[in-house]
């Protein structure tokens, strides 16, 4: 004999596992169904979640300022009227320049005070180029009376039926916006309302008052803007990929950031919607947590009672020969098959699961009614699950992990298993 | 030629507050290609020498040298080794692997030995053959009798080429008519191959069969004697 030393090939340790697997099928059944409803439950309920978070970031970007926002440093801290982009239009041609896949709207904001003859309210004057910018596609719909602004059109605004009622105007009525300047100079401009919307979101609706760029410039000309170097207070730039916006940012910060001017993506813009993303993971993975302990304890129960109703067994093997350690690879590989079933078992139950809704959509009106808005933005009623492929691999890589990881206990048991004893079972 | 040699083997457990003295000052050589049993009553000691004897227990005091090696001084993993190369197993019961087939279970051995595959399976056929299991090859243990298991048993422990096989009351489970099918296909494959076998009973059936009867009482050999065979027919 030339080989003198005990040899278990890993295909022999596969089927052994494989079939004391199924050596007590019905167990085997009941455990990895649990383990891939567990396992399903979690792929659906994170891509409801994801797809729910992505919902709300996509319509903040829209509503917002876009996937990333050129403006003068120091504006997001502390803004003021008199801070803009002097030369915008030859910024604008700048980045025009670079081929970003998307696009760039210019945006003015004015600090106003919008008074009537029955009540003044703070507001927030955004002025932009009408007849193409993203938060009119995003905000049209939700036009409740009057028509949408035209193209040059320096009197006409849009306000939120919240505000509409604090100032009690309606469709024609005129609204002075009065607006703070450098030095505490006022200047102001007669506003005609031209739409009321309701965007179910109560920050926009009581505070956001639309207009075209061609009223916004105004207050900037008497900031000392010239009109001919279109100022503007931002450029909102829009990517069709997101998964580009780290690229994008870093190019935009090389050629156009400056002393005055900074260069943020949504994430720096908006960081309340990013603590509530946050926050929100949060909570679900504390459920998630809940959901793999379940699925530990199945798999521990199936692989501690299979060992110990074996004892005899790992007895007459280990006197016939096999290792101490190659009795806890064998008990091991049981989990590991275990495991893999479990997980690819699981992503059928998941991946169909979550295919269905990422697809249809799940419609949840009529639990959240029109409870959609938080963090500044909005969720859609109807949430199509969203899963990444890291998410994916995180997922895989946890549930599969914390099976595996089950597996420890059972097979340290069986290794510790002396042929004598065990034989006397 | 010497096989096995015990010298001065003793064994004591500890039952709670009391030590119990299995084995007292065990002293036997065991020639190759002897056909041995050990015979006693219960509580002899039969089980606690057989499991010295294949490395499954470890003596109190005293040497237990098998083909040069001493058992004694091995540390555990050598132990797995030395049973695995050196040593075939027959248990009284629960012999074999549940999930695998009878073949399967001549061949597992084979396979932690490192033999190539084609050499193990055409070994694993050739001896459940010899033990009248050629149809019944591919069945797994619950769609075996409790004879043809023991069977397989003897063909696994056989077809690995093993210098001793230790048999721990193989017949204890057996009726009559398989027990002497069993004990027939381990006389005669013992002297076909000259395969040392050293097995425990009380069954009268196995001790008219043995070449050598060594009785335990109490923990000591009471008598050793090599019974003459003119008169016995060896089966074909």
């Amino acid at each position: 004999m030339k080989a003198r030393r005990s040899h278990l090939p890993f295909v022999v340790l596969l089927l052994l596992a494989w079939r004391n697997l199924w050596r007590h099928r019905r167990r085997t059944i009941i455990t990895l169904s649990s383990i891939a409803f567990g396992f399903g439950l979690a792929v659906l309920f994170i891509g409801l979640n994801d797809g729910a978070h992505n919902s709300m970031v996509r319509n903040a970007i829209k509503l917002g300022e876009g996937s990333i926002t050129v403006q003068p440093r120091g504006y997001l801290q502390a803004p003021a009227n008199h801070k803009f982009l002097p030369a915008g239009a030859s910024l604008l041609a700048q980045i025009d320049s670079l081929g970003i896949p998307g696009h760039v709207d210019p945006r003015i904001s004015i600090q106003v005070l919008a008074s009537t003859a029955h009540n003044a309210v703070g507001a927030g004057l955004e002025g932009l180029i009408s007849s193409r910018d993203q938060r009119v596609e995003m905000l049209k719909p939700f036009l409740i009376a009057g028509e949408w602004v035209t193209a040059g059109d320096a009197r006409g605004i849009l306000i939120g039926d919240s505000m509409a009622r604090k100032l009690k105007v309606k469709i024609g009525s005129k609204v002075v916006l009065m607006a703070g300047g450098r030095g505490g100079d006022s200047q102001q401009h007669l506003g005609r309302v031209r739409g009321i919307f309701d965007s179910r979101v109560d920050d926009l609706d009581s505070f956001l008052i639309l207009s075209d760029i061609a009223l916004t410039q105004r207050f900037l000309e008497g900031e000392g803007a010239d009109p001919t170097l279109q100022p503007v207070t931002r450029l909102a730039v829009y990517l069709d990929q997101q998964k580009q916006l780290q690229q994008w940012k870093n190019t935009l910060r090389r050629e156009v950031g400056a002393a005055d001017i900074e260069v943020l993506d949504w994430r720096e813009m908006m960081p309340q919607l990013v603590q509530f993303i946050t926050v929100d993971d949060a909570g679900n993975y504390i459920f998630l947590s809940l959901i793999l302990v379940l699925v530990v304890f199945g798999i521990v129960n199936t692989v501690l009672m299979s060992v110990l109703e074996r004892t005899r067994e790992f007895g007459l093997l280990r006197a016939l020969g096999l290792g101490r350690h190659q009795l806890l690879l064998l008990v091991f590989c049981e989990s590991l098959v275990l495991s893999v079933l479990a997980v690819l078992l699981g992503w059928v139950v998941g991946g169909g699961t979550h295919l269905w809704f990422a697809v249809n959509g799940l419609d949840l009106s009529a639990a959240i009614g029109d409870a959609t808005a938080m963090a500044g933005t909005f969720m859609d009623p109807v949430v199509h699950t969203e899963l990444s492929p890291a998410r994916v691999a995180q997922l895989t890589g946890i549930v599969f992990g914390a099976t595996l990881a089950t597996g420890i206990y059972p097979a340290l048991k069986a290794a510790r298993v002396t042929p004598v004893a065990a034989l006397r079972t | 030629m010497t096989l096995l040699s015990l010298q001065g083997i003793c064994k004591t457990f500890r039952q709670g507050e009391i030590e119990v003295e299995a084995l007292k000052d065990i002293d036997l050589d065991v020639d190759e290609g002897e056909f041995a049993a050990l015979v006693g009553p219960s509580g002899s000691g039969k089980t606690t020498l057989l499991n010295i004897i294949g490395g499954l227990d470890a003596p109190t005091s005293g040497t237990a040298h098998l083909n040069g090696i001493d058992i004694t001084r091995l540390k555990e993993s050598q132990l797995s080794d030395f049973r695995l190369f050196q040593l075939g197993f027959i248990f009284q019961a629960y012999n074999l692997v549940p999930v695998l087939s009878a073949l399967e279970n001549v061949e597992l051995i084979m396979i932690l030995q490192g033999r190539p595959a084609k050499e193990r399976r055409a070994r694993a056929q050739h001896y459940l053959e010899l033990v009248g299991l050629g149809r019944e090859m591919n069945r797994r243990p619950s769609a075996l009798s409790g004879g043809q298991q023991q069977r397989v048993a003897v063909a696994r422990a056989l077809a690995c080429e093993p210098r001793l096989v230790l048999a721990d009351e193989p017949t204890a489970n057996l009726d009559s008519e398989n027990a002497s099918a069993l004990l027939d296909i381990m006389h005669k494959l013992s002297r076909e191959q000259k395969t040392t076998f050293i097995f425990s009973t009380h069954d009268p059936r196995v001790m008219e069969r043995a070449e050598r009867l060594i009785k335990l009482r109490d923990g000591r050999i009471e008598s050793d004697a090599v019974v003459e065979q003119a008169d016995r027919a060896v089966p074909a």
